[in-house]
């Protein structure tokens, strides 16, 4: 129950800079995402939040208290790690209690709280087993109870999904997300997964290289996304990038085809080259002889709807249709974007172009 | 059953030749000993040796009869449990401290200490402890065999400690627990077969050397492997005392060993793999 604050923070190892310099508000209660590609620095920002690792410049300040120098130990932050590091020796009782007994707290105060929180993840059952004899779900949830029972100032969690299978991985996405409406504590949330970042966060911080690409809503991110990495890296299957050029009121692409620069979310007007963005959910087919021509190459059915690789505009794209289509492979379809989902980003600062000309 | 292929078989009758000719070599000598202290004195150099005689306890009534072998024993027992229990009480949060810094070099250091002959400290020893009056009393001896048992310690723990995943102890940072607590409630309670393997190992080396004990004790003080040295030279040695006298000395770290067989096997592959 406490905002984050980090301004300019630095955090280097030995003479390799791994966060150069990053700004982050994050709200009281607020459920931040961390994400990006392994290895951005997403772990040691978490860890540098939680005290784990020295910081080498800038302030963190956790409510209005400056906490550079303040040990992990009083720091009031509660980590679930991607290992779950649960504590082998003890039980799932004590390793609940071990954070309460640290502060000091009587075992009658004890009792009532692990009981709560058990109930809560619903790891009653095995309260008296060590973690050994748990399954890797049941540690997960044995994890986020040592972390939940304590009732601390901020949540963090280190891919605490990444171990588990896709079945289960999805139900305690939902159940993290219904915790922390409950448990109104201020979260940070890693991962690598997209996924996990759209559907878990209030607000998702995309990283790149330890620097901040964009914060924002899920929406915001997937609708605007500041530049070309964020728009690759958001959303699944990946937006599709095609190299155009500016000819008056229309888009030239590689094949010679033409769209109208009205379709698009941005000003073209006053550029030559730019790239254009279109995620595979926002191509339209259209009739034949209009947009671009798309050769299939490859189907795949998903159910609720189906993914089509094709050949268009001289390189791979992917577009997702409706099943009723029934596309098959050899076949010739014509897609165009829908409009004003199309988004134009400038090929050298990778930056997107808005709606009106500038880029944001 | 299912065949093994012919190399393997053959592996296995190498190996079980090598365990045959090794358990020779350790097993004739201390055969040797243990029925030798039950012959009569005048048999036990006979030659060729005798394998049948009428076992007597005549050595061992000798060996109390003429010696304060009880109170000896004694002296071994203090000196070794007590430099045992220093070699655990600086050794363990001497070796945490190491695996958690990765910070090696003071255990190299201690190894090396171990490795050099053990008069490279005799004579600083001897004239440090005259200096402070202190020779013949039990804690130059527990002092000075500290230098065998603390890197034994240090050494065996080292890996136990690296083995544990760190963010164990991440978690109990975040916990809100002190270094101090780490060591005594997390990692000392997961290295619990370590500090078992160490402190046997610790006792047996302690107990076995005798160079300090001989130089740096007294009457009062001289341990059991150092007052049977007695028996050796002044005139006529008495090989059936000897023999009586190396048995009983034998008989503490054989037990051990024998009771603990299992955890110094695990203990000392762990140390092996993680190098
Ligand atoms: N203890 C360390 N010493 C040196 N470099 C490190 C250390 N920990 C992480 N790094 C480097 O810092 C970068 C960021 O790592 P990390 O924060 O773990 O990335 P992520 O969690 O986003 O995958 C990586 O290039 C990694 O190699
Ligand atoms: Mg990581």
């Amino acid at each position: 129950m406490a905002s984050i604050t980090m301004r300019n923070l630095v955090k280097n190892y030995g003479n390799v800079t791994v966060i150069p310099g990053l700004d982050l508000e994050i709200a009281d209660e607020e459920f931040i995402v961390l994400v990006g590609p392994s290895g951005c620095g997403k772990s040691t920002l978490l860890r540098v939040l939680a005290g784990l690792e020295a910081i080498d410049g800038g302030d963190l300040m956790i409510g209005d208290r400056r906490v550079n120098e303040l040990p992990a130990a009083k720091r009031d932050i509660a980590m679930v790690f991607q290992d779950y590091a649960l504590y082998p020796h003890m039980t799932v009782r004590q390793n609940m209690a071990f954070a309460l007994e640290m502060r000091g707290l009587s075992a009658a105060e004890i009792a009532p709280r692990i009981e709560e929180a058990a109930k809560l993840l619903d790891i009653q059952p095995y309260l008296d087993r060590r973690p050994k004899a748990l399954s890797g779900g049941q540690r997960q949830r044995v994890a986020m109870g040592r972390a939940i029972v304590r009732d601390p100032q901020v949540f963090l969690f280190d891919e605490p999904l990444s171990n588990l299978d896709a079945k289960l991985r999805g139900q305690v996405r939902a159940e993290i997300k219904t915790l922390s409406k409950k448990l109104r504590t201020t979260m940070v949330f890693v991962t690598h997964d997209q996924i996990e970042a759209m559907t878990m966060a209030d607000r998702i911080v995309v990283m790149k290289a330890g620097i901040i690409q964009q914060v924002g809503t899920p929406e915001e991110v997937y609708e605007n996304p500041a530049n070309l990495f964020v728009a690759s890296f958001i959303g699944s299957p990946s937006m599709n990038f095609l190299p155009v050029e500016v000819q008056a009121d229309q888009l030239r692409l590689v094949d010679g085809s033409l769209l109208p620069t009205t379709l698009m979310a941005g000003q073209a007007a006053g550029h030559k080259s730019l790239t254009l963005g279109i995620r595979p959910e926002h191509f339209e087919v259209v009739g034949e002889g209009q947009g671009i021509a798309a050769d299939i190459r490859l189907v795949e059915p998903l159910g609720s709807d189906t993914l089509v690789h094709a050949f268009a505009a001289g390189q791979e794209v992917i577009a997702r249709v409706s099943p009723d289509l029934r596309p098959v492979t050899g076949q010739r379809l014509w897609l165009s974007p829908a409009s004003g989902k199309a988004h134009l980003f400038d090929p050298e600062t990778e930056v997107r172009i808005d709606g009106t000309g500038k880029v944001n | 059953m299912a065949t093994k292929p012919s190399d393997s078989r053959w592996l296995d009758c190498i190996n079980v030749i090598l365990l045959v000719l090794a358990g020779v070599i350790v097993m004739t000598p201390t055969a040797w000993m243990v029925l030798s202290s039950f012959k009569p004195s005048h048999e036990v150099t006979a030659y060729p040796p005798t394998l049948i005689f009428a076992p007597t306890v005549e050595n061992y009534v000798t060996l109390s009869e003429q010696t304060p072998f009880l109170s000896y024993a004694v002296n071994s027992l203090i000196v070794t449990v007590g430099s045992t229990l220093f070699g655990l009480l600086f050794g363990a949060p001497a070796a945490f401290v190491a695996s958690w810094t990765r910070i090696t070099w003071p255990a190299v250091v201690a190894l090396m200490a171990r490795m050099a002959p053990g008069t490279l400290f005799l004579l600083p020893w001897y004239v440090m402890f005259r200096q402070v009056d202190m020779i013949g009393s039990y804690w130059a001896l527990i002092l000075t065999h500290a230098v065998i048992t603390l890197p034994i310690v240090i050494w065996v723990l080292l890996p136990y400690f690296d083995n544990i995943p760190r963010s164990i102890f991440e978690a109990a940072q975040v916990d809100g627990c002190s270094p101090f607590r780490i060591f005594r409630r997390i990692a000392l309670p997961l290295v619990a077969s370590g500090l078992a393997v160490s402190a046997i190992l610790a006792f047996v080396f302690s107990w076995n050397f005798f160079l300090f004990s001989l130089v740096l004790s007294n009457s009062q003080t001289k341990t059991l492997i150092a007052a049977s040295f007695n028996f050796i030279g002044e005139g006529s040695t008495n090989w059936g005392g000897l023999m009586a006298a190396a048995t009983i000395i034998a008989l503490p770290p054989l037990l051990l060993a024998a009771i603990v067989q299992r955890w110094l096997i695990s203990g000392l592959t762990l140390g092996a793999v993680k190098g």
